[in-house]
């Protein structure tokens, strides 16, 4: 194998994570930050009720 | 107060931004003042000084390509020198494609015998000008619905009443610059330099749903009431081709910041306008006599293809 493409796919699993993970944490920091406090009674009464969606 | 002196402080801050972004446009050689087309076969360069007269006639020292195609050298036929000798005209045997960016090279720059060394610059139409070609091209004459018949199933899933249609079409513009920037910015500063480019549509799919999720989470906070009224659209969006289309075409363009975000823009307001003129019909149609077996989806697939029609009108134009 050439070493340069070994190189480049190593790069790219690494940029690609690195990029993965700072876009997960901070979607998770945001809906953290952002989370908004469901009734939970809200989904009990929906699941009760008939739905056919 | 307090609150508000940092608001003051933020917008600035963009603000300043901004002007660095317009200023990094710029020249790149302290030498050459100006750059420009003339006409529909010349290329005006001002020089800051007087350049020698035996340097700047010499035809050689001239090499000039569009931007995409680097191999085809564009054949100058005659050199101007004006009497002041700072601007140099350049006459070309055929027109010029002006819309396309074209670079210059000038070797060993002359100027009262002190050499000043080769310029690299680029040629194009007033900037201003052609990111407003970007806008109205994205928006009308290169319509992503009529023209290359993207986001069908959003665009006749979501045209049947005018209210939907809006709300449909803002929350996408927003979702679509908002994904394209960020596109923008990882394909120029993390994709190239790594020459990960042939992974581009996986980020760039990635982005997309990222986006969503993100305006999804933040609106449904800042702003329950928006989020009630477009907090639907938003599920659409993710399974939509324009806003994969949008980061593809800008990598493949080389656009930078400014010209991705008229792109985004663009085509978010073209994507409106699609959604308007079509509800606005479809509001009629279910008024009308329409054949039975027409009904519906059918007539609605007839009246696109009318609609493409009409925008066909429009391509080819080029403004500026």
């Amino acid at each position: 194998m050439d070493p340069t493409l070994i190189k480049l796919a190593l790069g790219g699993l690494a940029v690609l994570g690195c990029i993965g993970i700072f876009f997960g944490i901070g979607l998770a920091l945001a809906a953290y930050k952002f989370a908004v406090e469901a009734n939970p009674k809200v989904e009990e009464v929906l699941e009760v009720l008939a739905g056919a969606q | 107060m307090k609150i508000n002196r940092r608001k003051y402080f933020t917008s600035s801050a963009l603000i300043l931004l901004c002007l660095f972004f317009l200023t990094g446009c710029g020249q790149e050689h302290r030498f050459i003042k100006k750059t420009a087309f003339k006409d529909t076969n010349s290329i005006v360069i001002t020089f800051a000084g007087p350049v020698d007269e035996s340097w700047a006639k010499d035809i050689s020292k001239y090499t000039v390509y569009e931007k995409p195609d680097p191999d085809i050298k564009l054949k100058i036929s005659q050199v101007g020198l004006s009497p002041d000798k700072r601007t140099v005209t350049l006459l070309f045997k055929e027109d010029l494609n002006q819309d396309q960016p074209h670079m210059l090279t000038i070797s060993e720059i002359t100027s009262e015998g002190r050499s000043l060394g080769s310029a690299f610059v680029s040629v194009k139409k007033l900037y201003l000008g052609y990111l407003f070609s970007i806008l109205i091209g994205a928006m009308i004459i290169n319509n992503f619905v009529f023209t290359k018949y993207l986001g069908l199933c959003v665009f006749f899933g979501t045209s049947q009443k005018k209210s939907t249609a809006i709300g449909m079409g803002i929350t996408f513009t927003i979702v679509m610059v908002f994904s394209a920037m960020m596109a923008w910015f990882l394909y120029q500063f993390v994709l190239k330099p790594y020459r990960l480019d042939f992974l581009q549509i996986v980020v760039f799919i990635g982005l997309v749903s990222l986006s969503v999720q993100a305006v999804d989470t933040i609106l449904r906070k800042v702003n329950p009431m928006l989020f009630k009224a477009f907090g639907l659209y938003l599920v659409l969006v993710i399974a939509n081709c324009i806003i994969i289309a949008v980061p593809l075409t800008l990598a493949a363009n080389e656009y930078n910041g400014l010209e991705s975000l008229m792109l985004a823009f663009g085509a978010g307001a073209g994507f409106l306008i699609a959604l308007f003129l079509m509800s606005s019909v479809r509001e009629r149609l279910e008024l009308a006599s329409v054949p039975r077996t027409y009904r519906g989806l059918p007539i609605a697939f007839v009246v696109a293809g009318l609609f493409a029609l009409a925008f066909l009108g429009f391509s080819g134009m080029s403004i500026f």
